[in-house]
């Protein structure tokens, strides 16, 4: 289960890493060309609000990951119990 | 003196390093000075490593304003350049850059301590994260006056 994890948890740092770099520039460029008609203020703030989408959903990420995680470490806790 | 002299894109060049540099600066503090947090928190709980990576995360979205604006100053040099623009892309560069600094100053601090108090109390997250929001949006302060200051350039454009 250990290394399972381990790994998922590094393909979702991985790809956020790479959503992080990408995203912003790519919609910045192409808010640019195609969206705003060549406004930069629009195209910059779209690439603000591309990284900020990024960074909130990385945190629902992490957060419904913890979620996961304690509901099923619970139950194992009970059987050592009994 | 004329209106565009020959050194004016010396400024403008500087104002698109300054904000790439300075918020470079502030991401690199804030990642490494967090990441020692982290570090300390991994030895207990490793399960919680996810959740405190959240510093990390917004260390590089203050990167990313500075490379924003660093593209967006860098779309309108030209070799006609007046050293008004030269100014105001100075103006611009610094602004974002400085800001940059000192978002990554706070974020770095801010997620050490609450990521190494995270381990003893787990109600301290909620916390974390608006202190980690207010860091960070004084990077989107500077962006902004950056894009503000960036408009004048287009609006005074040909003086040669």
């Amino acid at each position: 289960m250990k290394p399972n994890n381990s790994s998922g948890v590094l393909l979702k740092l991985m790809a956020f890493s790479i959503a992080l770099g990408v995203l912003p520039l790519s919609s910045y460029y192409g808010s640019l060309h195609y969206l705003w008609e060549g406004n930069t203020i629009y195209s910059a703030i779209t690439a603000v609000v591309a990284a900020n989408v990024v960074l909130v959903s990385y945190i629902i990420t992490a957060t419904l990951e913890e979620g996961k995680a304690s509901k099923a470490g619970s139950p194992s806790e009970t059987r050592k119990e009994r | 003196m004329s209106q565009c002299p020959p050194f004016a894109p010396f400024f403008g060049f500087a104002g698109v390093a300054s904000a790439m540099v300075f918020s470079t600066v502030g991401a690199a503090f804030g990642t490494s000075k967090s990441g020692i947090g982290i570090a300390g928190l991994g030895q207990f709980k490793p399960e919680l490593i996810m959740k405190s990576l959240i510093p990390v995360v917004m260390s590089g979205i203050i990167a990313v304003y500075g490379l924003v604006v660093s593209v967006l100053i860098a779309g309108s040099l030209s070799t006609k350049y007046s050293l008004f623009a030269g100014f105001v892309h100075l103006g611009a560069g610094l602004a974002c850059g400085f800001t940059g600094l000192a978002a990554g100053y706070a974020i770095g601090h801010v997620g050490d301590a609450c990521v190494r108090a995270y381990v003893h109390e787990s109600k301290i997250f909620v916390g974390m994260v608006l202190i980690l929001i207010f860091a960070e949006v004084l990077g989107l302060y500077g962006l902004i006056i950056a894009l503000i200051m960036n408009t004048k350039v287009a609006q005074a454009s040909e003086f040669c």
